[in-house]
């Protein structure tokens, strides 16, 4: 077996949920003074507080793609920001050898009025490399980055596909040992997109460099990775050979999920740009059993707070999915420059489209046609039945992604032979 | 579990309650400049007068308070030039101001950065303190081209052997700035309401430091708490070694040395103690 060069044990991560941020001096004085009285246990669970991470044991093998999958919520990304070291664990430790290089974004620390040239170095020093090592890599970068011409443009005047590429190709020749990807793949268009797993994947086989992949498309960790996690309310609950775990993965969101109100709890998920209120999905039921079948129109809405400093426009892009992950369609909303508030969207899917089976939906919640504000992973799921009508014959499963009702028909044009 | 000693990092809760890994931080000198130039070009860009603004701030704070302090309130300026009493004043207090201010909101400011990437978080900081740095060097050369100009329509002032210890001045100004910022930057990251209270604070510090009025006005007996402010002898012996025969006293020097130290070590130790933990709360 290769060298293990992460050894991670019993990580787990406590969290202060609702008053996060928000917090005021009064409230903590007053919550000090009310423990000075009581003796609280200081680590339970409760509305407020949440056990992001349990007892997270792995360890990471020199030259292998690790690929880690989880639901949103499931505390990929705490366990993501621990290694990256941006967070502290509340308990366990985490060791390892090398040089960890963290991509939760590309193009962090970028400045709008910088030239591409000048961001390039902003970038690249904060992503840990040294000038020299810029200095010599700077002329790939640009190529791979094919902006050469913008060089000394500052940024804010790029289009959004030459800043996530220039973006992009400062991270791809970042020179660590490990190299830790979030689901950052997911801005810019399909075939910049397919560059950069091309570009993972070369990272890995042809350098030798060991990756910690998280993703939420099945497919894509398929793809690139050699070992699986599956993460779930904090806790791995199958690990190994990809095919299998990732089935295992699939298996887990098998009932449908029509919607929710989030304001009920109180538990908006988002950030600090966007806290979806409410998702759903409202079947036109067209048999009293109440079942989507092949026929049914699904209506869909959602609702959110919007919140950001400056005035930008803002996409919604709703995915569905298949069971397996594969990306049935997707569905863009125009651009709006909408101010702060509450925003709701809504969306049909007609029937006598999709096949018989298990989708789901999420959410992508994008900015100025670039940048993605939040992800809502699998928010709403559900199951079309098969609908045979009276006269049909075939009893076996329908063929093809979808199934639409197109007309076929035959006409007899003469009589004999 | 066994621990093995051949890791070459860790991360755990557990950090040591003093640590300032200087090694770490030379590591990202890159950085640290980097950041520095881009706070010099970004703050010229899209301006008309450009770096002229580095001048004509102290010029226009030196003209207010001349027209305030000198002709309205009449406060005494212990026989120096007002314009040239005021200017190294407010050189060094601005200086001290810019510093705290941009180290106290060193989280707010880059918690976008700090959200996705390591790197020793007093890399900010310390990058803001240069560039404040780099300022007054230029807003010195300044209060030298008018001390030039007064001396050639011939002023009596004396230039003394303390302009050497000078730069030492700022030297510790920027080390009490830091400190204080640091320490502020914990409080104001959890408590925003805290924000607000040391701005106020903050301009009100100006007038505990001798900037519109000179150290000679202060009674007897509120000296020893007056020249325990870092700024005062700062501002003092830049300007009793530009202007005035008679050296400051040693002893304040080291007092002023003292209290810098603990605010400093103080401002470290919370810093480094709370620097991630902190992320949690933003």
């Amino acid at each position: 077996m290769s060298k293990k060069l992460i050894e991670a044990e019993n990580i787990s991560k406590y969290y202060r949920l609702g008053s996060l941020g928000s917090h005021s001096l009064l409230e903590d004085l007053r919550e000090w003074w009310a423990g000075k009285l009581t003796t609280r246990d200081a680590h339970t669970e409760s509305r407020q507080h949440i056990w992001a991470l349990r007892d997270i044991n792995f360890d990471v093998y020199h030259g292998e793609v690790l690929g880690l999958i989880g639901k949103n919520g499931a505390g990929k990304s705490t366990l993501l920001k621990i290694i990256s070291r941006i967070t502290l664990p509340t308990t366990g430790r985490i060791s390892g050898n090398g040089r960890i290089a963290s991509l939760l974004e590309v193009g962090t620390g970028f400045h709008s009025e910088l030239t591409g040239r000048e961001n390039i170095y902003l970038n690249g020093h904060i992503m840990g490399m040294k000038k020299k090592e810029i200095d010599r890599k700077f002329d790939e970068i640009i190529e791979f980055s094919g902006v050469s011409r913008f060089l000394d443009t500052p940024v804010k005047r790029y289009s959004s596909g030459m800043y996530v590429r220039l973006a992009f190709a400062v991270a791809a020749h970042l020179d660590p040992e490990i190299l830790v990807i979030d689901e950052v793949l997911a801005v810019g268009d399909a075939e910049f997109q397919q560059k950069c797993l091309v570009k993972i994947k070369s990272i890995s086989q042809e350098e030798g460099k060991t990756i910690l992949f998280v993703s939420h498309n099945i497919q894509t960790l398929r793809n690139v990775c050699n070992r699986a996690l599956v993460l779930d309310r904090g806790k791995i609950i199958a690990s190994g050979d990809p095919e299998t775990v990732l089935a295992s993965y699939i298996k887990m969101g098998h009932d449908q999920f029509l919607g929710t109100d989030y304001t009920v709890q109180n538990a908006l998920p988002g950030n600090e740009y966007i806290r979806v209120r409410r998702v759903e999905i409202a079947p036109n039921y067209l048999n009293e059993f109440q079942v989507i079948d092949v026929r049914t129109t699904l209506d869909i809405f959602f609702e959110f707070e919007y919140k950001v400093e400056e005035t930008g426009e803002l996409m919604v892009n709703l995915q569905v999915f298949s069971i397996a992950g594969e990306l049935i369609f997707e569905l863009a909303s125009k651009n709006y420059s909408f101010g702060n508030g509450i925003v709701k969207g809504e969306s049909t899917i007609p029937g006598n489209f999709l096949n018989d089976g298990l989708y789901y939906i999420s959410l992508t919640f994008v900015r100025n046609s670039s940048a993605r504000l939040f992800y809502l992973e699998s928010c709403l799921s559900f199951n079309v039945e098969d609908y045979k009508d009276s006269g049909g014959w075939y009893s076996g499963k329908w063929a093809g992604v979808v199934r639409p009702s197109f007309p076929l028909s035959l006409k007899q044009e003469s009589a004999g032979i | 579990m066994e621990k093995n000693a051949d890791w070459q990092w860790e991360i755990s809760a557990h950090r040591p309650w003093f640590r300032f890994n200087l090694r770490e931080i030379f590591q990202y000198k890159d950085l640290i400049f980097r950041f520095v130039r881009r706070d010099i070009i970004a703050s010229y860009q899209q301006t008309i007068l450009g770096p002229l603004w580095v001048f004509l701030q102290p010029l226009f704070t030196t003209l207010v308070y001349f027209i305030i302090f000198h002709r309205v309130a009449k406060i005494p300026t212990d026989n120096i030039p007002p314009f040239l009493f005021y200017l190294p004043g407010i050189i060094i207090w601005s200086y001290y101001s810019d510093c705290v201010t941009s180290t106290m909101n060193t989280f707010q400011n880059n918690a976008y950065i700090f959200n996705k990437v390591y790197f020793p978080r007093v890399i900010v900081p310390l990058s803001s303190i240069l560039f404040h740095s780099f300022r007054i060097s230029i807003q010195l050369l300044l209060f030298l081209g008018v001390y030039i100009f007064y001396v050639m329509k011939g002023s009596s002032l004396h230039l003394s052997w303390q302009v050497l210890i000078a730069p030492l001045m700022i030297f510790i100004t920027a080390c009490f700035a830091l400190g204080c910022g640091l320490i502020i930057s914990m409080l104001t990251a959890k408590y925003r309401d805290l924000d607000n209270i040391t701005q106020f604070i903050l301009r009100l510090f100006m007038f505990a430091a001798p900037v519109v009025y000179p150290a000679s006005l202060i009674p007897e007996k509120y000296k020893f708490l007056f020249w325990l402010n870092p700024l005062t002898p700062a501002i003092e012996i830049f300007r009793s070694s530009f202007f005035k025969p008679e050296p400051i006293p040693f002893s304040y020097l080291l007092l002023s040395l003292l209290t810098t130290a603990i605010v400093l070590i103080t401002g470290i130790i919370l810093f480094n103690k709370r620097e991630i933990q902190i992320m949690d709360v933003i």
